[in-house]
């Protein structure tokens, strides 16, 4: 399928276009905050259930029935483990929720003020600089003023996010029944000169972004197994759990693996607090598998994905962050690919003079065909009118 | 079945479905309408799909030493542009509606996706694809009739 892609290779003027189309994208992304999260879980969740939902279709199920069936039992599953992995748990654990987390923060803490203890051990130089009161000052500035400056806006975030995170089931379910009904509605509205280069189009988009979210995907799974197996190594408590969050908050470049990092470090801190060990142990853990990520299973996961300069991609990855944040950052890269496909593609279909003097010539036949009875006054005349009047025809 | 699935099966293509297979098969399609003497592909075009005409009749002609050769004309029923289905070698010849029609498109990508999902469908359309190919080409070797090639 790559023939029509490789015989023609876009130019400046029309990768000037995909990337500020990119940009532009990326400004109104960030309006919708609220509805990317929930489309990204929705897509990739799509792509995971699309070949079992398609099985079901084949063996006599409706569309409905079948996308029914398999987000029903999918959500139930993934219910069911995050019920057993929450409950699961061989950590340190409160009475309740607020406590643990309590529990864990300190734990965090007191790592950060250890470690800062034994570097001021280490170099005299640091313990000069005061670094621990410094450190510490720090802390409580940010910590006594938490609830004031910051609860609210947490309340509200979790507020507004909850809900449209449950929009992910729904999005999959309508992707799943509707995905093809609204391929060929969009089909539909192509004039017939554009149609084969149209659905070659809708083809590639479809392509490009299961290629990048089942790559997504196989890199979770990959850095779920490989981080698990290091933390289960050096005895910290629920490795696949912590490998799972921490591999999911890596779709996030750069932010979400520093977030992974800490939570790996103060549940490692809070498990084992007598032995700072454990958790400079996960800190090497997270960044061999960060280094393993980053040139062994990205390139063979993602890289092989979206087809795009390496340059391009880092540049891209910045410009995204600096456009829309986080949501930039994650969403950079498969937005840039779609955009490359479908510019490169409108650039081809605009450039090309035979297939736009057959669309014109089919407008034309159009109009003659509404108009056949409608010109009258020169019928009247016996005058050949313009239904009567044959085209020039394309040769 | 409906009668759109009747008119699927009267096609040579399809004639192996059973009612659930054409069923399937029914949600790749696309519809098309073409008026008289549009334009459906061109000779040298990058096929993309195959036609399967569902109504009206449509000319197959290819240039050959500067002169337009008709190479055929379908009826209801009959197909055109299969060969894109195998490979994206350019068209052999242009199609044109001769009065207003209505297509069943089955788009490449979708076929060879049906192949990997679902091997039965995709071998009865294969087998028919190879039966259709191989009557033309003893048509061909019978009649000295190097048109048909275009098809």
């Amino acid at each position: 399928m790559t023939g029509m892609m490789d015989s023609e290779r876009s130019g400046p003027i029309v990768w000037s276009g995909i990337i500020a189309a990119t940009c532009v994208l990326l400004l109104l992304l960030k309006q919708l905050l609220w509805l990317a999260l929930p489309f990204i879980f929705g897509t990739v969740l799509y792509y995971v259930l699309l070949r079992p939902m398609q099985r079901m279709v084949r063996s006599g199920f409706s569309r409905n029935a079948a996308a029914l069936w398999v987000c029903t039992v999918f959500f139930g599953l993934a219910t069911l483990a995050m019920v057993l992995a929450l409950n699961w748990s061989d950590g340190p654990e409160e009475d309740s929720w607020e406590a643990t987390i309590g529990l864990y923060l300190d734990g965090g803490v007191a790592f950060v003020r250890n470690t800062m203890a034994l570097l001021e051990a280490k170099f005299p130089i640091l313990a000069e600089m005061r670094l621990t009161s410094t450190v510490n000052t720090a802390f409580a500035a940010y910590t006594n003023d938490f609830a004031s400056n910051h609860l609210g806006e947490i309340v509200v975030g979790v507020v507004t996010w909850v809900p449209s995170l449950l929009l992910a089931p729904f999005l999959t379910f309508f992707l799943l029944r509707d995905g093809l009904r609204f391929k060929k509605f969009l089909a539909r509205a192509v004039p017939n000169a554009y149609f084969e280069r149209a659905l070659y189009l809708l083809h590639e988009v479809d392509q490009t972004a299961r290629r990048y979210f089942e790559g997504l995907l196989k890199l979770t799974v990959l850095d779920t197994v490989v981080l698990a197996l290091g933390l289960w190594i050096i005895g910290v408590s629920s490795p696949l759990l912590l490998g799972l969050i921490s591999a999911v908050l890596a779709w996030v470049p750069f932010v979400g693996s520093i977030a992974g990092c800490v939570l790996v470090v103060i549940v490692a801190s809070t498990d084992a607090p007598a032995t700072p060990l454990v958790a400079y142990g996960a800190i090497v853990v997270f960044v061999l598998v960060r280094l393993l990520d980053d040139f062994v299973f990205m390139p063979l996961t993602l890289g092989r994905s979206l087809h795009i300069h390496p340059l391009v991609t880092v540049i891209m990855i910045f410009v995204g962050g600096m456009l829309a944040g986080v949501v930039g950052l994650m969403l950079v890269l498969p937005l840039l690919g779609v955009v490359m496909v479908v510019g490169e593609t409108l650039g081809r279909l605009v450039t090309n003079p035979r297939l736009r003097a057959r669309h014109r010539y089919a407008k034309a036949l159009r109009v003659r065909q509404a108009s056949i009875d409608l010109d009258i006054a020169r019928e009247r005349r016996g005058a050949p009118t313009a239904s009567t009047k044959p085209l020039k025809p394309l040769k | 079945m409906s009668p759109r699935l009747h008119r699927l099966k009267s096609s040579s293509l399809f004639a192996a479905l059973t009612p659930l297979e054409l069923k399937i098969v029914d949600g790749l399609l696309h519809e098309r309408r073409y008026l008289k003497d549009e334009i459906v592909f061109d000779e040298g075009e990058e096929g993309q799909a195959l036609y399967l005409l569902m109504s009206g009749r449509v000319r197959i002609s290819r240039l050959h030493e500067g002169m337009t050769q008709v190479v055929a004309e379908l009826e209801p029923g009959g197909f055109f542009g299969d060969l894109a289905l195998l490979d994206n070698s350019p068209r052999n010849a242009q199609a044109r509606a001769l009065e207003p029609c209505e297509m069943a498109v089955f788009f490449r990508a979708d076929f060879l996706g049906l192949m990997e999902t679902d091997a039965v469908i995709g071998y009865k359309i294969s087998l028919a694809l190879a039966r259709h190919i191989g009557l033309r080409l003893r048509e061909w070797m019978g009649t000295g009739r190097p048109q048909l090639e275009a098809l």
